[in-house]
């Protein structure tokens, strides 16, 4: 089974990036032919982690298909440009962690998907530190939390 | 259906949840389109043609006469404490078709069991409006003759019952289409949909914050009402209120069952029969009884005792590094140990355990303001106070999504001697800092 190979790339890559700044980029498909390919989802957005259940908001998104009008191959490079939002801001909280990130997700013609993401950090939100003792038990953060800098992906 | 992150991974197959969501709408749309057609067969349909398609002749009273279901089914015996049931009955003559019909009857329902009910009365007087030998309209079914009613009309009542297939059809059609509408889609896909079907619907724009800052809340709450010493009277968390309701609810349900096993182990001292087994059983709920009793009136009483609490600032939302000044005013009359006022952050986490939702918060800052001893209220001169509200530089802003909340808020909180501590909060909404809108 062809696994493809998802590359991500963030221009201008800086620690933190700034609300309203404009955040470009490049991805390319890899290691499967155009002709295995569905489609595939661009995405702009953030997501929690730790103790809540998931949350998840997309700031931009965009599908290219095989059957668009676009003759250009869906494994070619293919540039993005999104304009960041003034918020939620990145943020490492006791309980909520908020991450940003690029997703790419790639749809075979199997009908399987993998995805691969690059995270980046929007603002900077100091770490959130308990001052008080919460009224329940407050659980260590997550270990699955993700470095910035580290691109990871995934099979659905 | 989103599955809980647990690392990289989600937990469960998207597809499966997406079949068994699937099935779940598709058993309430066939359940809730079943009954529908149960229903209109057997309530709406016969009433309607009885109204509109059946033909009316005249007829004769040869009889009346209140019927028991035991006259029909000698077999049926009905249970010892079942009370008897009656329906009226019409024997009646007419024509239809050249032929003469002689037919035991009353309205559409008259061959089923809805026909009977235990208020004998009723049914005497509705058997009243008919003398035997009077003559009558009647109202024959055209494909049938022999199904003839003398009372026409709507059971409105039963109609009632139109609304629960209904509910069932609209939850399970709506689901099912959401279902199959999402199916196959990545969950960004789903997501960036329904944000952009928020958008349009303008009673969901609150639940994404506004479109200068998504995810932050909205302060329309906090800024629609004028203060008098500041520009803004904030309003206070009622979720505190809520509280008092749902202990109240829970104090209702649980004493009125304890109650009615109470009245029996009491009744059964007084005859001097007495059910100790029944006795001690009921004491330790009933002990658990009173302990929700008190502790409902001590919440009352810490809610209603303690006068009005106030509290204005001087702009609204916040911003990082922003320097605001608030007032506050506390009534009652009563000597307050010690009043305080803090400016608070804490962070809400929504999650589900089995069939459980929980919640779980964590304070991470905490800056007091304000604080004040022995604090003496009189109903002529409440506290007041006028004092300054720093928002640290580096903080992270108000952040609401379905699950998870950076919740700020003003909190007074007053230490009484001999009563529980009061708490009342006033939340506040900071935005995040932009370059162009430093306070």
């Amino acid at each position: 089974m062809k696994v493809p190979l998802v590359s991500i790339k963030i221009d201008n890559r800086q620690a933190a990036h700034v609300p309203g700044e404009t955040l470009s980029g490049e991805y390319q498909i890899d290691a499967v032919e155009a002709a295995e390919l569905d489609a595939i989802e661009l995405s702009v957005l953030w997501y929690s982690e730790g103790k809540g259940d998931e949350d998840l908001g997309v700031h931009h998104f965009e599908r290219r298909t095989d059957e668009d009008e676009d003759p250009t191959p869906l494994t070619e490079l293919r540039k993005f440009s999104v304009t960041l939002p003034n918020s939620p801001l990145s943020y490492e909280g006791v309980l909520i962690k908020l991450r940003w990130c690029v997703r790419v997700r790639v749809f075979l013609k199997s009908g399987r998907n993998h995805f691969a993401e690059l995270p980046f950090r929007l603002g900077t939100a100091p770490e959130g530190r308990l001052v008080a003792p919460p009224l329940e038990t407050v659980e260590e953060p997550s270990p699955a939390a993700v470095t910035d800098g580290a691109a990871r992906g995934g099979v659905d | 259906m989103y599955g809980k992150k647990r690392g990289h991974r989600r937990t469960g197959s998207r597809t499966w949840g997406s079949l068994g969501e699937a099935l779940f709408f598709g058993f309430f749309l066939v359940l809730g389109s079943l009954f529908l057609a149960g229903l209109l067969n057997m309530l709406v349909v016969p009433e309607w043609r009885v109204n509109h398609e059946f033909i009316e002749t005249q007829g004769t009273v040869l009889m009346t006469r209140l019927g028991e279901p035991e006259d029909h089914e000698p077999d049926d015996e009905p249970a010892d404490d079942a009370p008897p049931l009656y329906r009226p009955e019409v024997l009646i003559e007419y024509r239809a078709g050249g032929k003469t019909y002689q037919e035991k009857t009353y309205d559409i329902h008259f061959h089923s069991d809805r026909a009977f009910t235990a208020d004998r009365d009723a049914q005497a007087e509705a058997l009243a409006a008919f003398e035997e030998g009077e003559k009558i309209a009647v109202w024959y079914d055209p494909a049938d003759p022999q199904t003839v009613v003398v009372v026409r009309g709507y059971t409105w009542l039963l109609w009632i019952l139109l609304l629960l297939p209904v509910a069932f059809i609209l939850i399970g059609g709506v689901g099912l289409v959401l279902t199959l509408f999402h199916w196959g889609k990545s969950i960004e896909h789903r997501v960036a949909t329904t944000q952009m079907a928020s958008r349009l619907n303008p009673l969901k724009e609150a639940k994404q914050g506004g479109v200068e800052f998504p995810f932050v809340p909205q302060d329309s709450n906090l800024t629609n009402s004028p203060g008098t010493r500041l520009k803004y009277r904030l309003p206070i968390d009622l979720s505190r209120g809520w509280r008092l309701v749902a202990i109240l609810a829970a104090c209702l349900f649980w004493n009125s069952i304890v109650a009615v096993f109470a009245v029996i182990a009491v009744n059964s001292h007084l005859a001097g029969r007495p059910e100790w087994l029944l006795t001690l059983f009921v004491l330790p709920f009933a002990a658990v009884g009173l302990a929700i009793i008190y502790f409902f009136v001590r919440e009352v009483l810490v809610v209603t005792a303690v006068g009005p609490t106030q509290l204005e600032i001087s702009d609204h939302p916040l911003r990082p590094g922003g320097r605001y000044h608030a007032y506050v005013s506390q009534g009652g009359r009563l000597t307050i140990n010690s009043l305080d006022l803090s400016l608070v952050c804490d962070e809400v986490a929504t999650y589900r355990q089995g069939t459980d939702t929980r919640t779980e918060q964590a304070c991470v800052y905490s800056q007091p303001l304000l604080h004040r001893q022995q604090v003496e209220l009189l109903p002529q001169a409440a506290f007041e106070e006028q004092l300054d509200v720093e928002i640290p530089a580096e903080c992270m802003h108000s952040f609401k999504a379905d699950h998870n909340e950076v919740r700020w808020r003003l909190l007074v909180r007053g230490d009484i001697a001999g009563w529980p501590p009061f708490e009342r909060s006033f939340p506040v909404v900071v935005v995040p800092l932009l370059a162009g809108n430093q306070p």
